[in-house]
């Protein structure tokens, strides 16, 4: 499926589905805010798919919402002739999540030496603390000819082991 | 996001309703808390039952309240905030600054302890 501009509200978030030994979603939409409620919905419903627990789905729904915060206010800046993309992976107990943004990227190794925590009325600044308590592996790179990506990680403890049971979806 | 005020005792409770995530939501608060400390209200609740997540901007707009009340020597407290909510109060360090409180009774003990 592709995500086009458009100017009708239900063209606004695009889903894709790819299903082959590495299950994978898509989701596309604009930079404002109102949409990081579909992000919720899609990884909680997803992560339910693969029998994650709800503890490891809140978590990576937590991470993911503040990375897809971040792409929209300082990737995208707000502009709502840029989009947001998310592709959420399941492999064999663990769920990831690369977020794209369509800014001009920006120097992570600064980001990541920056010291926490901010100031405690520090109304900025923790947004890197969330992405990096609730996953496993949080990473920051460049994908050719896609830009960056901000890769999440969560492996659910408990899934291995249910997911083998049966197929999910 | 919704907010909806009512008075209770020698407290104010912001009813909060929908996700904290800031843009517009920023400027309301502000503007709801210019209001509160222009009218002398300085004891303030924010009832995050029916806040489903907040982010880390979200987060920012309850400091930002959170340091309004204070310069004006009041306080500031939540309720209702669920497990999704006060983990990321706790990873943020937040529950240091925040007081959280599981009843709306509770919450307005905050006030009569000073």
């Amino acid at each position: 499926m592709k995500s086009e501009e458009s100017e009708s509200p239900q063209d606004d978030v695009s889903v894709a589905t790819m299903k082959d030994r590495r299950q994978q979603m898509e989701l596309t939409f604009p930079s404002d805010f109102k949409y990081l409620g579909a992000v919720d919905a899609a990884i909680q419903d997803l992560a339910r798919e693969f029998a994650f627990s709800q503890s490891s789905i809140n978590d990576l729904s937590a991470a993911l919402i503040e990375a897809c915060s971040n792409a929209i206010e300082h990737g995208n800046k707000f502009s709502k002739r840029k989009r947001v993309r998310v592709v959420l992976g399941f492999n064999g107990g663990s769920l990831s999540a690369c977020v794209f943004d369509q800014g001009a990227g920006f120097d992570y190794n600064k980001l990541l030496g920056r010291s926490l925590p901010p100031e405690p009325i520090s109304e900025r600044g923790r947004g890197l603390m969330i992405m990096q308590a609730f996953t496993d592996e949080l990473n920051f790179k460049y994908v050719a000819k896609k830009g960056l990506c901000v890769e999440l990680v969560k492996v659910d403890k408990d899934s291995t082991t249910k997911a083998e049971g049966g197929e999910a979806g | 996001m919704k907010i909806t005020q009512r008075e209770v005792g020698n407290a104010v409770i912001l009813d909060l309703n929908g996700k904290l995530t800031g843009g517009p939501d920023a400027e309301t608060f502000r503007e709801v808390f210019k209001s509160l400390i222009d009218r002398g209200k300085k004891n303030i609740v924010v009832n995050l039952e029916k806040v489903s997540w907040i982010n880390s901007t979200g987060l920012g707009i309850l400091i930002s309240g959170y340091t309004s009340v204070r310069r004006g020597g009041g306080d500031l407290v939540i309720m209702h905030a669920s497990d999704r909510i006060e983990s990321i109060l706790y990873v943020t360090k937040l529950n240091l600054l925040f007081k959280s409180y599981e009843s709306e009774e509770s919450a307005l003990t905050a006030f009569d302890e000073k």
